[in-house]
């Protein structure tokens, strides 16, 4: 595993972790430049200097106009994009407590940290063909070694609690309404009951009754501990749900 | 945790032309990691170097066996060569009648690697060739029809089932699905998906199909030219791609 990023940065990194039992995620100067080869090497600074710490219990919320770059900043802690400055390192509860950091951790690190550690939620369900419901939201808690009887029987007490109903359950969602859909991801998302949840919109197209009970679901997810970094287009749910508000603006365009 | 397949620098070049070059990775257990890239891009002769099947040039690979030894791969003798294929790896091919015998009977095919590995007993052989095609989802009525019998999606089944039937370790692919229609390939992926981690196999894959290889593989190398030119996650390669060639790749894919 390589270090986090220069030498003096990682031994504050690491005491950072040390010093507060609770921190779960520490994020310092994330910046995120795309450079489209295909298009004659534009580059676009889609986010610059971003720092954030969060810890368990504590749910931040992005705000920001459009553009801001409160996804891409998700995205990167999640280590779907690659973050192009800046260090971001994540507690490793199965590794005591040690923390990994993302923007240096080899494939098969980050792979054991979202398996354990880091749950995300799109707004869009990435359907498996053929893959029934029922499996896809127990599919994370099978990852992690759980009886497939005990998996399954919470996968179908959360989509109950979600509003989805039974006789959908052991279909494949491909051809589920938008709501629907979003439903069973949530589900999926929030069923392994990781210690640090990253949320990008989950609420999108939800009506305001199934709004509530996501929004429920993420205070309880909060109350046992889970550290939460999140976007939600209403105000409502953020009032609900945030703890603190970190608020992004578009990089300068030069 | 000590990587099962690990390969540094390794070449190999016909002529001087076209192969692969300078190869360097580690293969994870239970990891399943997809070799993408153009026609003529090396994917195949890597395939082919890392199974064995053709010799390297130059570089290094190295195996962690059953029992923890580390085996130096591009030294080991013929026989421990074939030792290996047989009881901890398979090889499915892109056409399923390079990998089948059409002499036999499928439920010979499926048998066939269990008697290279020591099972006698027939009726055990034959139980298992039972189970196995229904696992694949094939008609186990039809145990004792040839190869020829059957569609080129069933033959691809049958062919998967025959390199798993002695629990491989490590399972090369070659464009498994490949040349099927869209519905027998959805329904091939999820078999494989299923597959891979229920058994907790190790796979390398090679495809031309983005589709594929975000469906079923952790980790991605993109190759161009005979040489690895991106390397990582599946989600973090396809969504942010950084090298020019990966950007068309993931570009060029028709949305549905």
């Amino acid at each position: 595993m390589r270090s986090i990023g220069t030498s003096s940065e990682a031994r504050a990194g690491e005491r950072a972790f040390t010093d507060n039992p609770a921190l779960m995620l520490r994020a310092v100067g994330i910046g995120k430049t795309f450079t489209l080869h295909g298009q004659g090497g534009v580059q676009i600074e889609a986010l610059a200097g971003v720092s954030l710490e969060v810890e368990r219990g504590e749910c931040v919320v992005l705000v920001g106009p459009s553009g801001a770059g409160k996804s891409t900043l998700l995205r990167c802690l999640y280590g779907n994009y690659l973050a192009s400055r800046g260090s971001i390192a994540i507690r490793d509860a199965a590794n005591d407590g040690q923390p990994v950091s993302i923007t240096g951790a080899e494939p098969h690190d980050v792979l054991r940290l979202r398996r354990g550690v880091v749950g995300y939620v799109s707004q869009f369900l990435r359907v498996i063909p053929r893959v029934p419901t029922l499996t896809l939201v127990a599919e994370p808690l099978l990852s992690r070694g759980v009886p497939e009887g005990e998996a399954r029987s919470r996968a179908a007490a959360l989509l109950a609690r979600l509003n989805v109903p039974e006789r959908l359950w052991s279909l494949a969602p491909a051809t589920f309404s938008g709501g629907e859909q979003q439903r069973v991801n949530i589900a999926r998302g929030l069923i392994a009951e990781h210690p640090l949840l990253l949320l990008d919109e989950p609420t999108a197209s939800l009506d305001a009754e199934n709004r509530d009970v996501v929004a429920d679901l993420i205070v309880e997810a909060r109350e046992r501990g889970a550290a939460i970094v999140g976007i939600f287009h209403d105000e409502d749910t953020r009032g609900k749900v945030a703890t603190r508000r970190l608020e992004l603006q578009p990089p300068l365009r030069h | 945790m000590t990587p099962l397949l690990s390969a540094r620098s390794l070449t190999k070049q016909y002529g001087g032309r076209n192969g692969c070059r300078n190869v360097s990775f580690d293969l994870y257990p239970g990891e399943v990691l997809c070799i993408v890239g153009e026609s003529g891009s090396g994917k195949t002769t890597l395939l082919n170097t890392l199974a064995l099947k053709t010799a390297a040039d130059s570089g290094s690979l190295h195996y962690t066996a059953t029992h923890g030894d580390q085996l130096d791969l591009l030294a080991l003798s013929e026989p421990r060569r074939r030792l290996l294929m047989r009881t901890e790896w398979g090889f499915v091919q892109q056409n399923p009648r390079d990998g089948l015998r059409s002499g036999v009977s499928a439920g010979a095919n499926i048998g066939e690697p269990l008697m290279a590995v020591g099972a006698r007993h027939y009726g055990d052989i034959r139980y298992a060739a039972t189970q196995w095609m229904e696992r694949v989802e094939l008609d186990s009525s039809r145990i004792d029809e040839f190869p020829a019998a059957f569609s080129g999606g069933m033959q691809q089944r049958l062919q998967i089932a025959r390199n798993l039937v002695t629990s491989p370790r490590l399972v090369f692919m070659d464009e498994p699905t490949a040349g099927l229609d869209v519905s027998v390939q959805a329904r091939l992926l999820d078999l494989l998906r299923t597959l891979t981690s229920t058994l907790h196999l190790s796979v390398l894959i090679v495809t031309h199909d983005i589709g594929v290889a975000r469906l079923l593989a952790h980790r991605l190398m993109v190759m161009q030219g005979g040489e690895v030119v991106e390397a990582g996650l599946t989600d973090q390669v396809l969504d942010d791609p950084q090298h020019p060639y990966t950007q068309t790749l993931v570009s060029s894919v028709l949305p549905v």
